[in-house]
């Protein structure tokens, strides 16, 4: 997203070459392709981000396979991909400027919720440095400390979600383990019922005595 | 809020504040998507949505008009807006829950897809739009290293509860570990005494038969 603000311009350049880029964090629940758009202003940005599969409930079947991630450039190339995963990091220099298509595939019916981060970080090189005379070494140095800041931000984020899924895990084996448990005894006190009453049947006056 | 179309995605932001995310995603004729954030009590929170429009010269037709609504978890409106292009919301969150934004485009009979810019920021990110320097560089220098210390305050916050939440969940597991204790008692109690009983049980029965 362009941060357009009214004003000077050359403020603005100079607030363009040292603000934050981009920060998005939410979860999506997918159930087939869920896709978020980004855009990236300089070539050579770092897009960084995490995801994690925060599971939804299940009861009988087994653990969800995976979900694919992948970043598309806007000349439509895949930029990054990742299969199968329940969650990862990721990394990488965006090769152009333009809108990015950040898209999660669901390969099965059942939905997963999906928390993500994406960050797309600039720092003003050199170049940038000589060609504008507003910008200041200094500038390079806060944007850096920005850039650290933000990933520790984000590693946060990724433990949050982490986190979030681990929860989910404990309430649900919980629940299953004590209603497994439960369920067992009512088995075995309905076993017992049935092999009393089918000894007490065996011995019964309408049954040949002579028979057991 | 009635989710009318099948493809109804629900966009949970699992991030507590600060977060700002500014999110570019595509809304097809009649679909519904929500996107709720967790916010803190007594943080204050600020949205900004719009249309992209397809063709930047004509205005937008009424196709591509959205019905917005901001509601907490417990149904309080805090926002709401029927067929506009854009608009904005803001509101100092009175309890901490899951405060949720819905858009919706209108039904139209050829499918048409409605892209929504919308940047919603919560904590301290709110300050970012209100301060825009306006008098050289010391000033903006001083605004983004009073950003830096804010981010830092916040990254402090922010572990102080991830670490209170790893407490949580260590007590819950505790709470498992302890009932799965009692339970394997209670399952060792009642096996012995249902065979007790079975046996009781049947004892009378065959001396009553004179059988035994």
């Amino acid at each position: 997203m362009e941060k357009t603000r009214g004003g000077m311009w050359a403020l603005m350049c100079f607030l363009l070459l040292n603000w934050l880029s981009n920060v998005s964090s939410l979860s999506v629940t997918v159930t087939d392709v869920e896709c978020v758009y980004e855009y990236v202003l300089y070539q050579g940005d770092t897009i960084s981000g995490n995801f994690v599969v925060v599971d939804h409930d299940i009861f009988w079947s087994s653990d969800h396979p995976g979900i694919d991630f992948i970043v598309t450039s806007p000349g439509g190339n895949t930029v990054h991909s990742l299969k199968g995963t329940s969650g990862d990091k990721f990394e990488f220099q965006a090769p152009r400027s333009g809108m990015y298509k950040f898209c999660f595939h669901n390969a099965y019916s059942t939905p997963e919720t999906v928390a993500f981060h994406i960050h797309i970080g600039h720092i003003p090189s050199e170049h940038d440095l000589a060609k504008d005379e507003h910008l200041n070494p200094i500038n390079v140095k806060i944007a850096k400390l920005r850039e650290a800041l933000e990933s520790v931000t984000a590693e946060q984020k990724y433990l949050k979600a982490r986190d979030t899924r681990h929860r989910h895990t404990n309430e649900s084996t919980r629940k299953r383990v004590i209603g497994y448990t439960v369920g067992e005894y009512l088995m075995l006190v309905a076993a017992s019922l049935l092999q009393v009453f089918y000894i007490r049947r065996l011995f019964s006056k309408s049954v040949a005595y002579n028979r057991v | 809020m009635i989710l009318r179309s099948v493809f109804a995605l629900v966009l949970l932001v699992g991030i507590l504040s600060p977060a700002s995310e500014s999110l570019r995603f595509e809304l097809q004729s009649g679909q519904t998507k929500c996107i709720a954030e967790d916010i803190k009590s007594n943080s204050m929170t600020v949205g900004k949505y719009h249309v992209v429009k397809p063709n930047e010269d004509h205005p937008l037709p009424d196709s591509h008009k959205l019905t917005v609504k901001v509601t907490s978890s417990h149904g309080n409106s805090f926002h709401s807006a029927e067929k506009v292009e854009s608009g904005q919301f803001a509101f100092t969150a009175a309890e901490q829950g899951d405060y949720i934004a819905c858009f919706w485009a209108v039904e139209h009979t050829p499918q048409i897809t409605v892209t929504v810019d919308f940047d919603w920021r919560t904590g301290f990110h709110t300050k970012d739009w209100t301060n825009v320097a306006k008098k050289g560089q010391v000033h903006s220098m001083e605004l983004e290293l009073k950003n830096l210390f804010d981010t830092v305050q916040s990254i402090h916050e922010e572990m102080l509860y991830l670490r209170e939440r790893e407490e949580e969940m260590q007590e819950l597991n505790k709470a498992t570990t302890s009932k799965m204790f009692w339970l394997s008692f209670l399952s060792l109690f009642l096996c012995l005494s249902v065979a007790g009983i079975q046996f009781w049980h049947l004892k009378s029965f065959f001396e009553k038969k004179k059988l035994i």
